[in-house]
């Protein structure tokens, strides 16, 4: 597969730019089941997916992708909690997005009734998300099942 | 139909973690696994600690390849920051990082030996093992958590490459002389292994599987070749590759890779130069995001660092060799005896510490 034609392959503006370790390329209205599909197609590798929530709300969910040996990073941003799963076009997906949900609860369309994958059966997922103001001194097991606002310490940065 | 419960403590698994396999009769229709039994929180951690500490922390990913996660954390932050690494301590990166590669594939080799029913050969690989312990204590100081990686260096010199060399050699030896041909040639091996466990070639692209899991299943992929890093552009090795896809081709790919690590850590002390190997005490980091990945024991080990300038990171994601290749047990046990499933499932070389984190 060759790098440079993935986003004109996908009707998308822009192209890779190189910085920090690989090729990176913002996509605002990215379609992520159709890039799943044409990655599957051509044989280009999920690294796994990463998602940090942004400032001003929502998530900034970025798909790593390889190709040959080149990394390659889509980022998109997503509001609103929801994205389409691409776990029954990429099983390498299933885990991962799983695990996002664990950590941030962002609903993944497609997959209803998805299973926890680190948290415990039960607990409510979005773990990160619920103890984001906590300290260094508390046990995520702990906050895990911590209600929100039982604890105040703010995170020293 | 029946579902059979292994785990999570089970005598055929060293780590916690659970697999229902599904069975018709003794033979498996499909499996479900369940992991998180580990689950220490490690990425929320790293977002609660300083970047020093955060070195410390991830050393502790992995209880035997703690060396791959500072050194893909270091070229995370080196990327962020455009940090150079002195060209001595690029190799003495590159020598910890294959000794570590043959201390995993030699644990691996005999807890596999093990579960063959190859008691013999299970004693020679951890008399080989121990010799790379002693290896990196000469080096380190520790057997396991090695501390070697800082962003921007190492922190520690090779003082005495010639015992390493030797050590080397030794194990190079008995490796190409005993523990090859038997691992490739005894009835034995090939009885229980071939055939057994099958993933094609489609599939580990579909699945995400990596390092010798995608390698025994015909993809030339290897991060040391694909993306060089540190000094392995100045040296010379084989990558193995088979196309077979069974438990097999990843005894034969692990075995031959112990031969290249060998060679590699050979070739990396007689052309380490002299010269400095630290790197700054206190490198500034700035606001700003990267990626790094190095190619581990069990396959390319992913970090994602986002910095906002401060001394502590906003986040970093870090995607183990382990939970790439762990899904991709439910689909090589379809169809397998159940009896195969402790094999199958035991040759990924899976680290549930890693995956869960």
């Amino acid at each position: 597969m060759i790098v440079d034609g993935i986003p004109a392959a996908l009707g998308w503006h822009g192209s890779w730019e190189q910085h920090r370790g690989g090729l990176w390329l913002e996509v605002p209205d990215l379609d992520v089941r159709s890039m799943a599909t044409f990655m599957r197609e051509n044989e280009v590798r999920l690294i796994t997916m990463t998602v940090r929530p942004e400032p001003s709300g929502g998530y900034r969910f970025m798909y790593h992708w390889d190709s040959d040996g080149s990394l390659m990073t889509v980022v998109t941003i997503v509001t609103g909690g929801k994205i389409a799963s691409i776990a029954d076009i990429l099983p390498a997906a299933d885990w991962v997005e799983r695990e996002i949900r664990d950590y941030y609860a962002v609903e993944f369309e497609g997959r209803e009734g998805m299973k926890s994958l680190m948290l415990l059966e039960g607990d409510e997922p979005g773990l990160f998300s619920r103890t984001a103001g906590l300290g260094h001194d508390i046990d995520p097991a702990d906050a895990a099942r911590m209600q929100e606002g039982e604890t105040t310490k703010e995170v020293d940065r | 139909m029946s579902i059979v419960p292994m785990g999570p403590y089970h005598p055929a698994l060293e780590e916690p973690y659970k697999i229902d396999a599904i069975c018709e009769g003794e033979l498996v229709t499909g499996c479900n696994i369940q992991v998180g039994f580990n689950f220490r929180g490690i990425e929320w951690l790293a977002e609660r600690k300083n970047y020093t500490q955060d070195l410390a922390l991830f050393e502790r990913v992995c209880g035997i390849c703690s060396n791959v996660h500072t050194l893909t954390f270091s070229r995370a932050i080196e990327n962020l920051a455009g940090l150079e690494v002195p060209e001595r301590a690029q190799y003495i990166r590159v020598v910890v990082a294959e000794a570590e590669r043959l201390h995993s594939h030699l644990l691996w080799a005999g807890v596999a030996c093990e579960l063959i029913g190859f008691q013999t050969l299970f004693m020679t690989c951890f008399a080989l093992r121990e010799k790379v312990m002693d290896v990196l204590e000469a080096i380190s100081g520790n057997r396991v958590n090695y501390a070697m990686n800082r962003p921007g260096g190492v922190n520690r010199d090779i003082l005495d490459p010639a015992s390493v060399l030797e050590a080397v050699k030794a194990i190079a030896d008995v490796t190409r002389t005993r523990l090859i041909p038997v691992m490739t040639t005894d009835a034995t091996v090939r009885a229980r292994c071939a055939g057994v466990g099958v993933l094609t070639r489609e599939q580990a692209i579909a699945w995400g599987a990596v390092g010798p899991m995608a390698r025994a299943s015909g993809l030339p992929q290897d991060i040391r070749i694909a993306e060089p890093y540190e000094a392995y552009d100045r040296l010379s090795f084989d990558v193995p590759v088979l196309p077979d896809g069974d438990v097999f081709a990843r005894v034969v790919v692990r075995a031959l890779e112990i031969l290249e690590s060998c060679k590699i850590i050979e070739q990396a002390l007689e052309q380490m130069p002299a010269g400095p190997f630290r790197g700054p005490d206190f490198p500034v980091i700035p606001a700003g995001e990267a990626t790094a990945r190095i190619e581990g024991p069990r396959g390319e080990v992913f970090y994602y660092v986002v910095s906002d300038g401060s001394d502590v990171p906003l986040r970093v994601r870090v995607r183990t060799p382990t939970f790439a290749n762990m899904p991709t047990v439910q689909t090589m046990v379809k169809n397998q005896n159940l009896a195969d499933v402790p094999l199958i499932q035991a040759s990924i070389d899976p680290c549930y510490s890693c995956t869960d984190r």
